[in-house]
């Protein structure tokens, strides 16, 4: 008997220490796009940090196939200028300090020419030193930043995605036009919410000074929001932008159902995800948002091209938003690099950036850069929930400029 | 008024659910010395087990009891091959044991059914309003429930046998030996209700919360702060304090701030704490020297 439990106390020892190995060596794998190979002139070697693993991992995962899915595409037929784009991943578990040793390796081992689609605002900062200052890789369509990244605009650096205060403008001026008198910003605590939370009023007040605006301060990750809704019903209010992660906006709306308060409501981007239908099914129900991207259900050729590629090259992940995030960004990479004559370096696809306009993406607005412009759209796409689904509503707008 | 008793009743539910969570971390202090870090992610694995056989079209009754099942299997395996052979009163390495084991199962978690947040479901949907107020089933289910698990606890450990047995081994391990009880047997049970008691918790939680890895961090985060200000040795305490934390961060979300819910409560824990360290219901311990 004993030497039974004996034994199985060793198997089952031994199988945890695999699971922690098989676990730790999946984490650790770099991954390259599939359909280039070698190091040489025929391919366009690029890299990415993504959080693949960790608490941000619903992020990574899914724009990493989207933007695989258009590079085994773009590869099939014949890559940028007969050049395939080997696109190498590395896990940094959404941690600046990974972030940094995985900037080292792409840039000092790998040699990659510039940083694509990668994920993160503060992972990316933490790179900034090493790959933008010292070693002079441009850092290109990474999904997060701030305002600070692109004013003054920065060498090397060039982003794909409105910023999120430009976002909290557009869904300002949507409640407005739909005859808001009085909005309330629900908003989680952290600074990064706070000050999206803030743009809402400035633009509210600049379309129609009498529209009043208070804000609900929550703390970050809650969820139960009885109090919270009981506050909003108080407030008396005629709309509700939420300034919050997509568990918590679900959490928001289903809590809203329960206590019959039905106002029309207002996201940014982060909350047009799937989860947040899938969270709160019904109650999401007519929630209004802006995205980056058309929604992945619409019925444009750009779009379709998208689930057809996403259905043949990753055919185990959803065709969602962020899998389109990752697919906007690779297309803008590609159609630009398209454009370079000759070698592509770091220093033609920097320069290739700074004279690109008009790149349209199909997916996503058109974009435009130049010397002084980094960002290259402060446009979104309104999006509601119709039948358990994101919708497209309209073409991609431009929110009032924020003063 | 309704607004008082929506925001009171959604309290004691939370409350009941850290409760919940505390006995099941006091019950297996107790018994083994060990603070389990793990349980909460320990039961993420049974909420996974449960959703899958949701998604299957399994009863969700049927893929609670499978949770608790899952979660106690789990916690018996790491018990037996990495918490048992560390000997009795290594109070520390255990601690950091569990913690590495609350990753594992966090990451295993992940690597299985994904990072993407999944629904549980509820137990009983709608409302029945009282007093003006909407009150949702679920809440007052998650009430019951919990009520009648720590009614039961609280019969076993009261009027059983094996209850009095666990109690005698909590008290002193050698004294039991020595009048017949295993500890070793007492302590696997106390393992076993402890981790289940954590999953119910984690069924009656996750209809609120929605399901990713670390999905139950934050109610273990305040079932402990729960047991300390109930006193880390008392199952009366765990329950008390659990919910006393769960009705105080909803008054505070709603009186004063719901940015400021936590600060309200840990203020009033650390206050609890500075006037009586051994909390509302622990025995101040003294050792002769």
């Amino acid at each position: 008997m004993f030497r039974i439990m004996r034994r199985f106390r060793r198997a089952a020892g031994a199988t945890a220490v695999l699971a922690v190995i098989a676990l730790t060596a999946n984490a650790c794998a770099d991954e390259d796009s599939a359909g280039a190979g070698g190091g040489d002139g025929s391919e366009i070697h690029i890299g990415a940090w993504l959080p693949l693993t960790g608490s941000t991992a619903a992020y990574g995962g899914p724009q990493k196939a989207g933007a695989d899915a258009y590079f085994k595409m773009l590869n099939a037929s014949g890559g940028i200028n007969g050049r395939k784009v080997r696109w190498t991943v590395k896990d940094n578990a959404g941690d600046p300090q990974q972030t940094v040793q995985i900037a080292r390796e792409l840039v000092g081992q790998d040699d990659v020419v510039a940083i694509v689609n990668a994920n993160g605002t503060s992972q990316a900062e933490a790179a900034f030193p090493f790959v933008l200052d010292q070693s002079k890789v441009p850092v290109l369509n990474e999904v997060g930043g701030s305002e600070s990244w692109f004013e003054p605009p920065r060498p090397g650096l060039f982003g794909t995605q409105t910023l999120y205060e430009d976002q909290a403008a557009a869904i300002a001026a949507w409640a407005v036009q739909d005859g808001a008198k009085k909005i309330t910003v629900v908003h989680s605590d952290p600074a990064a919410f706070v000050n999206v939370a803030e743009q809402v009023e400035p633009v509210a007040k600049k379309l129609d000074p009498s529209v009043e605006v208070d804000r609900v301060s929550v703390k970050y990750q809650t969820t139960d929001y009885t109090p919270v809704i009981s506050k909003v019903k108080a407030a008396d209010t005629q709309a509700v932008i939420l300034i919050l992660t997509s568990p918590e906006a679900a959490a928001f709306v289903k809590e809203a159902k329960l206590q019959g308060l039905d106002l029309p409501t207002y996201a940014y981007a982060p909350v047009a995800a799937e989860s947040t239908v899938s969270l709160a099914k019904d109650a999401a129900e007519g929630l209004k948002a802006v995205q980056l991207v058309k929604a992945p259900s619409d019925s444009d050729p750009a779009v379709k091209e998208f689930r057809t590629a996403m259905a043949e090259y990753e055919p185990d992940e959803t065709a969602g938003f962020l899998a389109l995030w990752g697919w906007s960004n690779a297309k803008v990479f590609a159609e630009i690099a398209k454009t370079i004559k000759g070698p592509v370096t770091s220093q033609s696809i920097t320069a290739a950036y700074e004279k690109a306009s008009k790149v349209d993406p199909g997916v996503s607005p058109v974009m435009s850069f130049s010397a002084s412009n980094h960002l290259g759209t402060r446009s979104v796409q309104r999006v509601v929930v119709e039948n358990g689904v994101w919708t497209s509503v309209g073409d991609f707008y431009t929110p009032p400029a924020r003063d | 008024m309704s607004q008082f008793l929506l925001v009171l009743v959604s309290g004691v539910a939370s409350g009941a659910v850290y409760g919940l969570m505390g006995l099941g971390l006091v019950i297996i202090y107790r018994a083994t010395d060990v603070v389990n870090f793990a349980m909460a992610s320990l039961a993420t694995l049974g909420l996974y087990v449960a959703v899958s056989l949701h998604d299957r079209g399994v009863a969700t009754v049927v893929g609670v009891l499978a949770a608790i099942a899952i979660t106690v299997a789990a916690g018996m395996l790491v018990r037996e091959t990495v918490i048992r052979p560390l000997g009795q009163g290594q109070l520390f390495s255990a601690l950091v044991v569990t913690m590495g084991v609350s990753l594992i199962a966090e990451s295993v978690a992940g690597s299985i059914w994904g990072d993407q947040p999944k629904a549980f479901p509820n137990l009983v949907d709608g409302t029945v309003r009282w007093s003006g107020a909407a009150l949702p089933v679920q809440s007052l289910v998650t009430i019951a429930v919990a009520a009648v698990a720590m009614a039961l606890v609280g019969y076993l450990f009261a009027r059983t046998t094996l209850g009095s047995a666990m109690r005698a081994a909590a008290e002193s391990a050698d004294t039991a030996r020595v009048i017949g009880l295993s500890s070793q047997r007492l302590a696997r049970i106390s393992w076993a209700l402890g981790l289940g008691l954590a999953a119910l918790a984690a069924c009656l939680y996750a209809p609120r919360s929605g399901l990713v890895p670390t999905a139950l961090v934050a109610p273990l985060f305040r079932a402990f702060a729960g047991i300390f200000l109930g006193g880390l040795t008392s199952m009366y305490g765990a329950v008390l304090g659990g919910l006393t934390i769960g009705v105080l961060d909803n008054l505070a979300a709603n009186y004063v701030s719901a940015s400021f819910r936590d600060t309200f409560v840990f203020s009033f824990t650390v206050l609890v704490l500075l006037i009586r360290p051994q909390g509302m219901f622990g025995t101040r311990t003294f050792q002769r020297v």
